[in-house]
């Protein structure tokens, strides 16, 4: 027996050594190369990776797979010995960061007809970083059976989503998850104010059925049904309908329409590709490809909308309302405090919100149905929803600077002094935060027995 | 007391409701797969009767044993106990107690856990569990080692715990698989001295496995002699060991010389005994001829100064000192044979070479027919 | 004296285990210690000033939000080891006390819980357990009631129990095999039977086995970050970690606190396990007993044992059936069976899948083949030496349980990439061998329990017995230690090659180029899109199957190797 094991583990460890052998011995042999590293899913890459490579066929195309947040981590921790030509994601925080770590380098053309701007939004980082090279636009999408099954109506704005009725239904990423979501986040903030855009936000957040990973965790679970309605970026639910499940999905009048980017990585080993792809990108060739069925994104070059698909909104002919100029400079200056309001007043404690959020329109049904005007109930409701929506922090404490300092780890220098630490900051919200919320539920509790 | 001699049973009140019962194992068959391990067992074992299964490793005396106790596979035929077929009965309904060769207690209970386990299992609990533990502890005395862990006695306290485990649920029959064989030279002398008083006193049937005649012999009413799981020869030990059936149980049960040969007739007509190396031993009248075997046990061999009729001379070729006797080993033509000769102070031995004359005791002589 | 005591004494100047337990840990230190405080030493920095500091680990105290992750993460951990143990108690006892005309199946697929891929897993459990999934539709249309099963800590519950539950079953599987058979029959001799003789004298007797499982259970389920994450529990430990660690632009030191505490815990909790078992090391010379005895089944017993088999496999299995309708199933939305079957998923998924799977079978055999090889040396190191603070080879080797793979991975970076690979000239960390050091490393501490066990109940005799007869050390560790472990050591390498099968969380940090990247790569891959669900299952399928696979093979050669060892000695009539 013991012969007949050893054997087979000695035969397990030969095969074993031997197949990799092989696979070392089968690894890369092109003479150009391109490592581009991305956030997009193969189904956009392959797309794009095999007309380059019909085009350019001594350049080999390898796509790095990662999520943003991982991928701007693998460009950071290996800066010290780059490999990789190319990052290409949506979200343009994510190009500031590396911006900010001196991780891309300048590239920039001109390309006829991709304007300067939309609506205000510059399509190209202004100091040549990265490059705009599709639109994206934020809304809601909705699962069509689950909204037959709950006989839900279709929302059209933001603030519908507040409505009791959406209660438990809604869908939504963290910010601090997904560089989409802060700028559906920043998009609200900025169309409606700090104060009332929070409330939007918080009365938003309590309808919440959950407060998914990542922020393919939200068409992923309205096309599953989980939830119906889901606020993402648009090509999500375009790709989504596209690939048959029974969704849909819409613009409100607020929304910003953002460029997704491609940028060249500082000290690329292969920068001459790494620029020959981006010119593909913006090519009207290139641009075309969007309009793939899986992929249905906004080409930001106006000529490319001669040829796109039915259903595909022009954002450059007005078919999409944009009411919101975006600043990304006051986005960028309060970034990090937004994440972390939103996660310690809604992902954290997204049971409390919930349920102070449904005691409240509880008692506001009771208001209703009662008919008589009882000024007292309604005073203590009023109350109620003011606790839900009470900030721990001030516009002007959240664009402080010295504030922000405290959600960045890395200093400036050895001499910055920052007072405060994130998580003395965290758990002082924290606690004015659950404090509100049961008190929001005791009032409103209150006022829903004098009815 | 002390551990490492053995006790003395006590007189504690176990055992009382034991009444000794017979066994009767007919036409027993068992395999494992396709080795048949045990074939056509008939026996008889009386009410009270202290027995054992004898045979070399192999034999098939364990496994019969077991399958009394209802381990291991199924067998063929019938176990009759107290009358009653228990073949294919479940070992826990059957009331039997064993005591296994490594003594197999529970390593995570106590000596008094142990010990009262199957009183537990029969309902017996409190007071009376506990009376009955220490009665049993005191009979293979243990009673100062109740609190200890298994793992914290020597081989010959864990074996007396295995007894005390078994009897004290006052089984029907004993059955002990090599109960001494992981004990030391002396303790064993002792322990199976106490194991004959316990199952005297006990009065319960009792079946002893074990490869070691002497063992067998010194303590047991009976023997049955297993090879190749067939029984040899069933029979009280001297019997046995006087006439054995075949030449295996010869050799098996003490020493023996076993010499080829045939019986003839020698020129009056009176049966003889022919060796291939020239022995010639006359026999009693009414031998029938043909081929036999001729056992001869080495102290019925004597040496001898006269030139008698039956004597013959042989070569010392080595010589053993056992202590009360020296065994010679002797060659007679080209046959060995063992010959003993009580030793006495100041007698020397015979050198190897010697050339001495041998007496064959033929009236102490068996013959086996093929 | 015969108690069987596991440590010897140390012998004089034998410098042969120093020498082993040197390399062990320097292989320790430089895959997992080093890289891991590269990573956490953020948690003792002052993140104003930078400089040493216990301040965060204060704060991580004073958060009401910690505290209750940790509780949160608490209670899950240990209702998850009850559940797990009802789920498992059964499998096991019926495989190992009947004669099963399918017992080595029963045991290969309880295995295949563990074999969960990432990310379509949790689309499987939401489209059948989800509110509005499979089974709740049905609830719902014919009674009227919905079960939240997937809901608060009590989805990741069920989803732990059944995810996890295989390490109870395969510990404590091998315990009763280990089981002296005299041990169960004196017990029967004196009126034992069925459930009784189980609970108190063979239950007892494979404690060992089982503290190892639950232990590894409870170890895991607190550690672990997939299952919370994706059914969005985040008033855990580590989602809590992994969100402050992974989040765009910030980088608060609590992710790394709390790393460090998830870290701490385990060990604790590890040595606490080792408290619990000491003393009860009922290893046996007759290793290979034969365990407990099987018996046949009547009828109608075997209809209700497999009835309970069934129901139990219907469970466990639920995921992975979830998976299959999904990789066949056109569009599956807020229904109870997907609209419509193809097989195209399959097609697309197979474009990519060759190097995938070739890549995951090499990867994981390499992790798994390095585990055993290293959890027999630290086990044995361990409990057959002297080597002066032995110990904490195994709390390190341990720890890697806790060690988020976010946090390997970035080590591996931080430390791997400034240095290039002989002759190539590529920076290390990009090269596959990396991954596979990785894996390894993050596999290590199931191998390691599988090896202790094992090692645990092969008594000291047999080495010196060895030993004793001109054997050199190294020589009886291979030719006597190891065979006998066989079993310990296959279900150790199955164990760790299937989990690292579907790893992800450190391998999407290394993979440097496709060529190298593993299955779980490429199903990241799909279930980034909406048409990737389908062809992300079907990816996950075939990976169920050929883990699936190599688990079964593995358990045949197990059975096969303890029927060769067990025959001889049966015919011997006498044991």
């Amino acid at each position: 027996m013991q012969n007949r094991f050893q054997a087979t583990m000695r035969r397990l460890g030969l095969g074993v050594a031997a197949a990799a052998i092989l696979v070392s011995a089968a690894a890369h042999a092109a003479d150009d190369k391109l490592v581009i590293v991305t956030s997009f899913p193969t189904d956009l890459t392959d797309v794009f990776k095999t007309a380059f490579m019909a085009k350019h066929p001594s350049i080999a195309v390898e796509v790095l797979n990662k999520s943003t947040s991982s991928g701007v981590k693998y460009l950071i921790e290996t800066a010290q010995n780059n490999q990789s030509d190319i990052f290409w994601a949506s979200a343009p925080d994510a190009f500031e960061v590396l911006k900010g770590e001196s991780l891309l380098a300048k590239y920039s053309r001109e390309v006829d007809g991709i304007p300067s701007d939309l609506n205000g939004y510059p399509i190209n980082d202004p100091d040549g970083r990265y490059l705009g090279f599709a639109l994206s636009g934020y809304g809601m999408m909705w699962n069509t059976r689950y909204m037959d099954a709950y006989s839900l109506p279709v929302p059209q704005e933001w603030s519908d989503l507040e409505k009791p009725v959406y209660h438990g239904h809604v869908g939504i990423s963290a910010p601090s998850r997904s560089g989409t979501t802060h700028l559906t986040i920043e998009t609200i903030l900025q169309g409606e104010g700090w104060q009332d855009g929070w409330q939007t936000i918080l009365a938003m957040g309590g309808n919440a059925k959950t407060i998914t990973e990542r922020s393919f965790g939200v068409p992923d679970g309205v096309n599953s049904g989980s939830f119906g309605i889901g606020v993402v970026i648009d090509f999500f639910g375009f790709s989504s309908k596209a690939s048959g499940f029974p969704v849909d999905f819409r613009y409100p009048s607020v929304t910003a329409l953002v460029p997704a980017n491609i940028g060249v990585v500082a000290n690329a080993p292969n920068e001459a590709p790494a620029q020959k792809f981006v010119d593909f990108l913006l090519s009207p060739d290139g641009q075309q490809l969007l309009f793939d069925a899986k992929i249905m994104r906004l080409p930001v070059n106006k000529n490319a909308y001669d040829n796109a698909p039915e259903g595909l909104p022009n954002p450059f002919d007005g078919s999409i309302k944009t009411e919101v100029n975006f600043d990304s400079d006051l986005s960028e200056k309060r970034y990090n405090v937004v994440n972390s309001l939103f996660d310690v007043m809604i992902t954290y404690r997204l049971d409390d919100l919930r349920a102070a959020t449904q005691a409240v329109q509880q008692a506001e049904a009771k208001l209703e149905q009662s008919g008589a005007a009882n000024a007292e109930a309604a005073a203590l409701i009023d109350e109620a929803r003011a606790l839900i929506s009470a900030l721990p922090v001030s516009e002007a404490e959240a664009l402080d600077p010295d504030f922000n300092a405290i959600f960045k780890t890395k200093r400036k220098s050895k001499d910055v002094k920052v007072e405060g630490r994130q998580a003395e900051i965290e758990q002082e919200w924290d606690t004015k935060v659950i404090r509100n919320y049961s008190l929001a539920v005791e009032l409103a509790n209150k006022a829903a027995g004098m009815l | 007391m002390n551990a490492s001699t053995g006790w003395t049973p006590g007189n504690a009140a176990v055992g009382a409701a034991i009444s000794a019962i017979g066994i009767e194992i007919r036409d027993l068959g068992l395999s494992f797969g396709s080795t048949e391990v045990l074939k056509g067992i008939d026996l008889t074992i009386e009410p009270g009767e202290f027995f054992a299964f004898l045979g070399p490793s192999g034999s098939g005396k364990s496994t019969l044993l077991r399958a009394i106790a209802g381990f291991g596979p199924t067998p063929r035929g019938a176990i009759l106990l107290d009358g009653t077929d228990i073949v294919g009965e479940a070992p826990w309904r059957r009331n039997v107690g064993m005591v296994f060769q490594n003594y197999a207690l529970w390593p995570h209970m106590s000596v008094a856990k142990n010990v009262a386990y199957g009183l537990n299992e029969r309902k017996i609990r409190g007071d009376e569990a506990d009376r009955r533990v220490r009665a049993a502890l005191e009979l293979v005395g243990m009673e100062a080692y109740a609190e200890r862990y298994p793992s914290q006695l020597s081989g010959g306290q864990q074996q007396r715990v295995a007894l005390a485990r078994t009897i004290v649920v006052e089984p029907r029959v004993l059955l002990l698989d090599e109960p001494l064989s992981n004990l030391d030279a002396n303790l064993r002398v002792q322990m199976r001295q106490d194991l004959l008083k316990l199952q005297r006193r006990l009065g319960i049937t009792t079946i002893f496995v074990t490869h070691d005649q002497e063992e067998a012999n010194t303590i047991c009413d009976r023997i049955a002699v297993m090879a190749d799981g067939v029984v040899q020869q069933v029979g009280k030990p001297d019997d046995v060991y006087d006439t054995p059936a075949n030449s295996f149980v010869a050799k098996f049960l003490g020493t023996a010389n076993v010499v080829e040969g045939t019986v003839g007739r020698d020129a009056d007509g009176a049966p003889l005994f022919r060796a291939g190396s020239g022995l010639v031993v006359p026999l009693r009248a009414g031998e029938q001829d043909g081929p036999a075997k001729m056992v001869l046990r080495p102290q019925s061999i004597d040496f001898t100064d006269g030139t008698g009729p039956d004597s013959v001379e042989a070569g010392v070729v080595a010589a053993e000192f056992l202590g009360s006797v020296i065994r010679y080993q002797v060659r007679v033509g080209d046959q060995d044979l063992l010959v003993d000769e009580r030793h006495t102070r100041g007698v020397a031995r015979r050198d190897p070479g010697e050339t001495v004359r041998i007496r064959l005791n033929h009236d102490q002589a068996v013959l086996i027919r093929a | 004296m015969t108690s069987v005591a596991l440590r010897r004494p140390a012998r004089g100047v034998s410098l042969g285990p120093y020498v082993v337990a040197g390399l062990i840990l320097l292989f320790l230190g430089a895959f997992l210690v080093v890289p891991v405080l590269k990573v956490i030493q953020v948690a003792f920095q002052d993140p104003g000033t930078g400089g040493f500091t216990l301040v965060n680990f204060q704060d991580f105290f004073n958060s009401a939000l910690f505290r209750q992750s940790f509780f949160n993460s608490l209670y899950v951990a240990g209702v998850s080891v009850v559940i797990a143990t009802v789920i498992a108690l059964p499998l096991a006892y019926f495989t190992s006390r009947f004669n099963f005309s399918g017992s080595v199946i029963i045991q290969t697929l309880s295995f295949v819980p563990l074999i969960m891929p990432p990310f379509i897993g949790a689309v499987a459990m939401q489209l059948l357990f989800g509110s509005n999934g499979s089974v709740n539709l049905l609830l719902r249309d014919n009674f009227g009631i919905t079960v939240p099963f997937m809901d608060g800590l009590n989805g990741v519950i069920f989803v732990q129990s059944i995810h996890y539950f295989p390490f109870i079953l395969i510990n404590l599987s091998a315990s009763l095999h280990n089981i002296d058979r005299s041990m169960e029959e004196a017990a029967q001799m004196l009126g034992s039977s069925g459930l009784r003789l189980f609970r108190k004298i063979v239950f007892p007797l494979a404690m060992p086995g089982y503290i190892a499982g639950a232990s590894l259970v409870f170890v895991k389920v607190f550690d672990d970050l997939g299952t919370p994450l994706l059914l969005n529990v985040n008033t855990m430990l580590a989602p809590q970690a992994y969100l402050r660690i992974s989040s765009v632009g910030i980088s608060d030191p609590m992710g790394y606190v709390i790393s460090t505490i998830l870290i701490i815990f385990s060990v604790f909790a590890m040595w606490v396990s080792f408290l619990g078992m000491r003393g009860k090391d009922y290893s046996t010379t007759q290793k290979g007993g034969g365990g407990i005895a099987r018996r046949d089944l009547r009828p109608h017993e075997a209809a209700a044992c497999y009835l309970v088999v069934f129901l139990i496999l219907g469970i466990v299995l639920a995921p992975h059936l979830g998976l299959l309708l999904l990789s066949f199933g056109t569009v599956w939305s807020f229904s109870v069976m997907p609209d419509g079957f193809t097989v195209a998923h399959y097609g697309t998924a197979l474009t990519s899948a060759g190097t995938f799977i070739k890549n995951t079978l090499i990867y994981a055999g390499l992790a798994g083949l390095i585990d055993i090889v290293l959890g027999t040396a630290i086990a044995y190191v361990v409990m057959r030496t002297g080597v002066v603070g032995r110990k904490w080879l195994d709390h390190i080797a341990v720890a890697a349980l806790a060690v988020p793979g976010v946090v390997l991975g970035i080590g591996y970076l931080r430390m791997f990439y400034g240095i290039d690979m002989p002759g190539t000239g590529q920076p290390l960390a990009t090269w596959w061998g990396i991954i596979v050091i990785a894996l390894a490393i993050r596999r290590l501490p199931y191998a390691l329990r599988s090896c202790t066990a094992a090692l645990q109940q092969i008594a000291p005799a047999l080495e010196e017995a060895s030993e004793n007869l001109g054997a050199s050390k190294f020589r009886t560790v291979r030719r006597i230690v190891v065979p006998l472990m066989a079993g310990g050591l296959v279900a150790g390498f199955v164990t760790s090659f299937a989990t690292a099968a579907v790893e992800l969380s450190a391998t999407i940090m290394l993979v440097s180029s496709e060529n190298d990247a593993p299955l779980s790569y490429g199903l990241y891959l799909f279930m980034q899109s909406a048409a990737g669900r389908g062809p992300g299952a079907a990816l996950g399928v075939m990976a169920v199957l050929i883990v699936g696979l190599a688990t079964y093979l593995s358990h045949r050669l197990v059975e096969k190797t303890r029927r060769d060892r067990s025959t001889p000695e049966n015919s011997g009539g006498h044991r």
